[in-house]
């Protein structure tokens, strides 16, 4: 839940007054919100023609005997009608945001998970864990090192007792006890 | 004493300790995650979702079931202490609720809400005790044509009747369809949509759809927050109202706990709207418009009432028909899922240790959440302390190593990966992701009971209407789609 999310909410007429803490993000114009949503209707557009002839290969047969393709092309057609709605309606509904230079901090988030997932394997889960805990709370979180050594210590530790002896599973680990 | 004899069992269930503890567990759980903005009830159910695998059944539904009430309660605090709402369902909460914090009135508001609360949840859990055996009663008979027009019905209704935008949740709710298709044919057995991927042969779990889209896609959309000071909560001081306080919201909490029950039923309903139009139904009864906005009394007790009460009675749905009515059930029913329990008409009479167990171990969470609330109300509100910026990388390793341990494979967390990435991309663009796992969710059921309604109608669509249940529910559908924008058509033309 989010200062956003409560803006966006309104039922009968209640609109909350924006909250949250000291830097709300402002909303992006309507032409950049506008860009926005044209964008998000082309993207399923794009996605549901390809699922739509996809689909149709598999073979559609008819209603009273459908083939595996029936479905997904039924489904398909419908994602690109409401696409379409979309392309056409794409006035801003108040939820848009616009991406800052905060969304640096999503970016390296995402790029350490996957290095999270690609050394997962091959290292071991104590290593990658320990290094992404000091990315995430010293880089991005902007903690102090006494904090961040202590609760990434911690926390691998915590997680180590939690899924490989309280739950018993196998996960590839380094340490044995 | 046939009736009851089932529902006395299912208290035998909830007292064995083990029970007892993980009801503890997850009403605790539930608080924390209501008290920290960021994550929902409906993220945190799904984080744990590869957790709850190794737990009983029953113990686990109790305490998933645990967090999603608990955090009706937990909600509360922050949106009365800091006008941040921790839950959407404690939006409207912040308007009265933070006024009345202001006025050195925090302790009341939050008392009021406990017992508001602990009042609608109870009266909720004692009206389903009787309404869910009826309606599974009457879903017995449901063949597969009513299981389409339902199936349909939900997935229109979470979506138009949301917090976002109806044309881009419905667009969101035909994605989830989509990817519902991949992997095998339920029937046939061909791989469709796979890009000849073995891994995808299996179809895409929902467990990581859920953690995806809810748990990875809710933590990277927080991320650009981290650094941003969240404003010192107000002191709270004394938790017990005043006689004439408790005077002031007895009728707020009757109707709240009525509106909610009733709202909580309906799909799409759930605990966000019922507190939304409660709100509204206090501001319109009141004598004194005035205060609303200026610290009513009324304005939380309402809300915090009904929210509770939905949150509650949107089991009845789940657990009678199998068809979840919002998107944290959509998790719960994920949840059922890799149990091994499929949530229908049967299940109160197959499964009644399950059945009543989770619902008798609401009275006791509820008791136990109304303990936290009050004299405990002190130990949440330090929790506002803890910074995102230490939460943030804690949720997100659960939630990968939690992904891992599904199946043993690292694909699913790239997978999740992408689905979060996914689930950032589409907040950001004013998306919401409840209709896509919703509509994922019901991918398989609607598209069997569609499959197999054509088989007997004989390839005719008319055949829909021969039902007679089938075609109300589908002249319901026609009116949801049909009724909003033609009622925006005539009040244009009208002015």
């Amino acid at each position: 839940m989010t200062a956003d999310d409560a803006q966006r909410t309104e039922i009968s007429g209640i609109r909350p007054e924006p909250v949250g803490g000291d830097d709300p993000p402002a909303p992006p114009s309507a032409s950049y919100a506008r860009r926005q949503n044209l964008l998000a209707a082309a993207i399923p557009l794009v996605i549901g023609v390809i699922a739509g002839i996809m689909s149709w290969q598999l073979g559609v047969g008819g209603l009273a005997d459908p083939g595996p393709g029936l479905w997904p092309l039924t489904v398909s057609v419908a994602m690109v009608v409401v696409a379409v709605v979309l392309l056409f309606q794409s006035r801003p509904t108040g939820g848009e945001e616009a991406f800052t230079k905060e969304a640096r901090l999503v970016v390296v988030a995402v790029v350490s998970l996957v290095g999270y997932a690609l050394l997962f394997e091959t290292a071991g889960f104590e290593i990658p864990t320990v290094a992404l805990l000091v990315l995430w709370l010293k880089v991005l979180g902007r903690e102090s090192w006494w904090m961040t050594v202590s609760v990434a210590l911690g926390t691998t530790a915590a997680l180590y007792l939690m899924f490989v002896i309280g739950l018993g599973v196998s996960l590839p680990h380094r340490l044995s006890f | 004493m046939d009736f009851f004899s089932p529902v006395i069992a299912g208290f035998g269930v909830v007292f064995q300790p083990e029970n007892l503890i993980y009801c503890l567990l997850g009403v605790t759980l539930g608080m924390l995650v209501g008290v920290l903005p960021g994550l929902g009830p409906a993220a945190t159910i799904a984080v744990l979702l590869p957790i709850t695998y190794t737990i009983e059944p029953t113990a686990a539904i109790i305490m998933l079931a645990g967090i999603f009430y608990g955090a009706q309660y937990g909600g509360t605090i922050t949106s009365v202490l800091l006008r941040l709402p921790g839950e959407a369902s404690s939006v409207v909460t912040a308007i009265d609720g933070h006024e009345m914090a202001k006025q050195g009135r925090a302790g009341s508001a939050l008392g009021i809400a406990a017992i508001g609360s602990f009042i609608g949840g109870t009266v909720s859990i004692l009206a389903l005790t009787f309404v869910a055996p009826l309606v599974a009663g009457a879903a017995l008979d449901f063949g597969p044509a009513e299981y389409t027009a339902l199936a349909l019905l939900g997935i229109m209704m979470v979506a138009t009747l949301g917090t976002g935008a109806p044309v881009k949740s419905i667009l969101m709710a035909t994605l989830g369809l989509l990817l519902a298709t991949i992997g095998q044919d339920p029937l046939a057995g061909t791989s469709r949509l796979t890009f000849g991927s073995d891994q995808l042969l299996d179809g895409i779990d929902f467990v990581i759809v859920a953690m995806g889209l809810f748990g990875v896609g809710e933590i990277l959309y927080n991320l650009e927050s981290l650094r941003r000071k969240t404003p010192p909560p107000t002191p709270v001081g004394s938790v017990y109202p005043s006689r004439a306080e408790i005077k002031e919201s007895k009728g707020a909490i009757s109707r709240g706990s009525l509106l909610g029950f009733l709202l909580g039923i309906l799909p799409g309903g759930g605990a966000t709207m019922s507190s939304m139009v409660a709100y509204a139904v206090e501001r319109k009864v009141t004598k004194q418009p005035a205060k609303f906005g200026k610290g009513a009394i009324q304005g939380v007790a309402g809300p915090e009432t009904a929210n509770n009460a939905a949150a509650t009675s949107s089991f009845i749905p789940l657990l009678t028909l199998g068809i979840p009515a919002n998107a944290t059930m959509a998790v719960m029913f994920g949840a059922l899922l890799l149990q091994g329990i499929t949530p229908g008409p049967l299940l109160v009479q197959e499964k009644p240790d399950l059945f009543w167990g989770v619902i008798n171990s609401m009275y006791v969470g509820n008791l136990l959440l109304l303990v936290m609330s009050l004299p405990l109300i002190g130990l949440f509100v330090r929790i506002l302390k803890i910074r995102p910026a230490i939460l943030a990388p804690l949720t997100i390793l659960i939630t990968m190593i939690g992904v891992y341990t599904v199946r043993g494979n690292v694909f699913d967390m790239y997978l999740m990966i992408g689905l979060g990435v996914l689930g950032y991309l589409m907040k950001k663009v004013g998306f919401e992701p409840g209709p896509l796992v919703l509509a994922f969710v019901l991918g398989s059921i609607l598209e069997s009971s569609f499959r197999r309604s054509m088989r007997i109608f004989d390839g005719q669509l008319t055949g829909f209407l021969t039902q007679p249940i089938a075609a109300v529910l589908l002249g319901a559908l026609l009116l949801i789609l049909v009724g909003p924008p033609v009622i925006r058509a005539l009040r244009s033309r009208a002015t």
